[in-house]
């Protein structure tokens, strides 16, 4: 599973530019869909129809997003460097000497306003990109450009890094879903690639308004309580899946919850309970799309997300897949 | 049903935000005698229509009365151990106010319901600086009584905790409990309906007990888009006057209803209102607010193609505390003007408040405009 995990982290896809991740994942998926659709805002939608024959199927949308945080150029400098503003939740802290790279492939460095105190952290209109040119007229980067940010994929035994996790490792998960799903299923499965979450879960809330589904399930990394001094929580790497009871979007349908920690049980998989703090999901729009929908979420517990190596635990993906599988292609009594 | 007798049971049922099945049991078993169905969706709001006594051959226009059910509560975060004992963290479940969550007693609902108590250390053992801030979430603890592996085994993360606190009676018809905000709506909502009883109205009558408003209002989202009512109605709490309040802004307890004008409002359903008021000769207070009011109308007017939506309110002191505290005349009366509002709805209601808004010399400023139906004798003479 890594080589799909290292070519989906890898892939350029920022907020409103996910083209590039949706033709990567659309040919690993058509072999397992009776119909792959793309809407107007870009979600990639993969349908598997109930083939038992039920007269009302339920309608259930797995939501994975495939957009990254990144950065946008604001304004080119008469020597040819560029200010940006951040697409999604960016934080000043992470940027300093990292690279990022634009859709046409163009490198850049990110350097910063000189600094007068070595203790505090300029916000992110003091840092500049450095991309070669010397003028505005010879950089290749005009206003608007979107660029993501650039880190090898690294696997260090269970513990895979990347700089886009969140939420790529959600997409992995419902493509290898996807592929070990029985021929027959007895819901309507919608596997929505949605765009845009990470600037307000946007692209979910389209789609959840044109499939209007009964039961919603997000894939999407959550916070950990298990590295030095970090906020207290209840999540570790390596436990497990988590199935989350709430964060500060949404709380949790409280059957849906109890439903997959009985289907974990029953499969033996490990998992554990998320109460989550700070964030949300594409369980939020789906949960109050239309006349609201059985909304729940399966998390892949992540250290040091929205930074340039947010890590996963293997075992933790994989228990995900198992969990989402057993949960889809049994009767879901709510 | 005394009003005492009906806030009583309805504040003390557990309905924590994303967990309303007990306060719903309550709801339903005093509605149902009062509204032809009960239907609970799968967000978990309560829906109880009542049919209107229109003409059986065409639809007939129906009316979203929306209050919602749910309560502040907490959720368990963590499970700690010390010493072999098993304490419980929380966090909040909607915006409770932390300064009196400190030696509040909660009921852990667990696989089991286990009493607690929410404690912290005492005051000789914080420095000069901490006694003077309220406890955070990382240093309140929960605590049921039990040795860690007893915890373990009845408590899991994410499980609801609610406040244990029974509904009293103050003087002067004041009471004071948990979870008047917004049961005591719900309570008025509960006295329409019997209202109605005795009344003839032409509109179907939608009583929704939502769920989940002091998260992100997701009951009145999914009730208003999947009945698609004409017209809607929030009905909520507002800040009371009380020392220390800004006195020009706020209602006395006792003085209300509290007609709300203000972006989440339209006028028509704001002068519905007020003529009812009136026809009931009942005193009214005016609340404003500029862009969100904070209540079920927010979501409820942008439902579908939009909802001509009105916000009631009942006056309330020490919001999203364990001692709210209300005056049961305030919540009769807003049980008394809705049916009294319900039962004036006719054919040209929906046509009159759209003539009235295309109308830019009508105002309503301050409360004084003319009303729906001064406006069609106008247009007579």
């Amino acid at each position: 599973m890594n080589d799909l995990i290292r070519s989906l982290v890898e892939a350029y896809g920022p907020s409103g530019f996910e083209d590039g991740v949706r033709d990567l994942i659309r040919p690993l998926i058509e072999p397992h869909a009776d119909e792959v659709t793309v809407d107007a805002l870009g979600n990639l939608i993969a349908r598997k129809r109930a083939t038992t024959g039920e007269a009302n199927p339920l309608k259930v949308m797995i939501a994975a997003h495939m957009d990254e945080i990144g950065i946008m150029a604001s304004h080119i400098t008469e020597k040819g460097f560029l200010r940006f503003t951040n697409i999604g939740g960016v934080g000043s802290h992470t940027l300093l000497g990292g690279r990022v790279r634009f859709a046409d492939g163009t490198l850049g460095i990110i350097g910063v306003d000189r600094m007068e105190d070595r203790n505090s952290i300029h916000p992110l209109n003091k840092h500049f990109i450095d991309v070669g040119a010397t003028s505005r007229e010879n950089c290749p980067v005009r206003v608007g450009d979107a660029a993501h940010f650039v880190r090898p994929f690294e696997a260090r035994g269970r513990h895979l890094t990347a700089k886009s996790m969140d939420d790529r490792i959600g997409c992995a998960v419902a493509i290898e879903a996807l592929r070990r799903l029985p021929a027959d299923v007895s819901h309507d499965l919608y596997f929505v690639f949605s765009v845009q979450e990470e600037v307000g879960t946007r692209g979910a809330e389209a789609a959840a308004n044109g499939i209007m589904p009964d039961v919603s399930i997000a894939l999407d990394v959550t916070l950990t309580g298990d590295v030095p001094e970090s906020r207290p929580m209840d999540v570790r790497l390596g436990a497990g899946p988590a199935i989350k009871v709430k964060d500060s979007g949404m709380i949790a349908h409280a059957g849906l919850v109890r439903l997959m920690r009985r289907r974990a049980e029953e499969a033996g998989i490990d998992y554990q309970l998320e109460v989550l703090e700070g964030g949300t999901t594409d369980a939020r729009p789906m949960q109050l799309a239309g006349p609201g929908s059985v909304a729940g979420c399966i998390s892949i517990p992540c250290r040091y997300v929205h930074t340039p190596s947010e890590t996963v635990d293997a075992s933790d993906v994989e228990g995900a897949v198992a969990l989402l599988v057993t949960l889809l292609s049994a009767d879901m009594e709510l | 049903m005394e009003t005492f007798e009906l806030l009583k049971q309805l504040t003390e049922a557990p309905g924590p935000t994303g967990n309303e099945g007990g306060a719903a049991a309550v709801i339903e078993s005093l509605w149902r005698p009062f509204v032809d169905e009960i239907v609970v969706d799968r967000v978990g709001s309560l829906l109880g229509i009542k049919r209107g006594a229109g003409p059986a051959d065409r639809p007939r226009p129906s009316i979203l009365l929306a209050a919602h059910m749910d309560e502040l509560g907490l959720m368990v975060s963590r499970i700690v151990e010390h010493d072999g004992n098993g304490f419980l963290r929380v966090t909040e479940l909607g915006g409770v106010d932390r300064r009196h969550l400190l030696g509040q007693t909660a009921i852990v609902h667990g696989t089991r319901p286990l009493t607690g108590v929410l404690g912290g250390l005492p005051d000789s053992y914080l420095s000069e600086k901490e006694r003077d801030k309220a406890y955070s979430y990382e240093n309140l603890v929960l605590d049921v009584g039990l040795p860690i592996d007893e915890v373990r085994r009845l408590v899991s993360i994410g499980d609801f905790v609610t406040f244990r606190q029974s509904l009293r009676k103050l003087q002067n018809g004041r009471v004071a409990g948990k979870a008047l905000d917004n049961r005591a709506s719900v309570t008025a909502v509960t006295i329409c309906l019997e209202h109605l009883q005795q009344r003839r109205h032409t509109w179907d009558v939608i009583a929704v007990a939502t769920s989940q408003e002091e998260e992100t209002f997701l009951g009145a989202y999914t009730s208003a888009y999947a009945q698609r009512p004409d017209a809607a109605i929030a009905i909520d709490v507002t800040h009371a006057k009380g020392p220390g309040t800004n006195d020009s802004e706020l209602m006395e307890l006792g003085s209300g209803p509290v007609l709300d004008i203000g972006a989440n409002v339209h006028p028509g359903l704001y002068g519905a209102l007020r003529d009812a008021a009136n026809a009931l000769e009942m005193k009214i207070g005016t609340g404003v607010h500029a862009a969100g009011s904070g209540t079920d109308a927010y979501a409820l007017q942008v439902a579908r193609d939009g909802i001509p939506t009105g916000v009631l309110s009942i006056p309330l002191r020490y919001m999203h505390t364990m001692v709210e505290t209300v005056d049961m005349g305030d919540v009769e009366r807003v049980g008394r003007l809705l049916a009294e509002m319900v039962a004036r709805l006719d054919d040209n209601f929906l046509g009159n408040i759209r003539e009235e808004l295309m109308r830019p010399e009508i105002s309503i400023k301050n409360g004084r405009g003319r009303s729906v139906s001064s406006v069609s004798e106008d247009d007579g003479a």
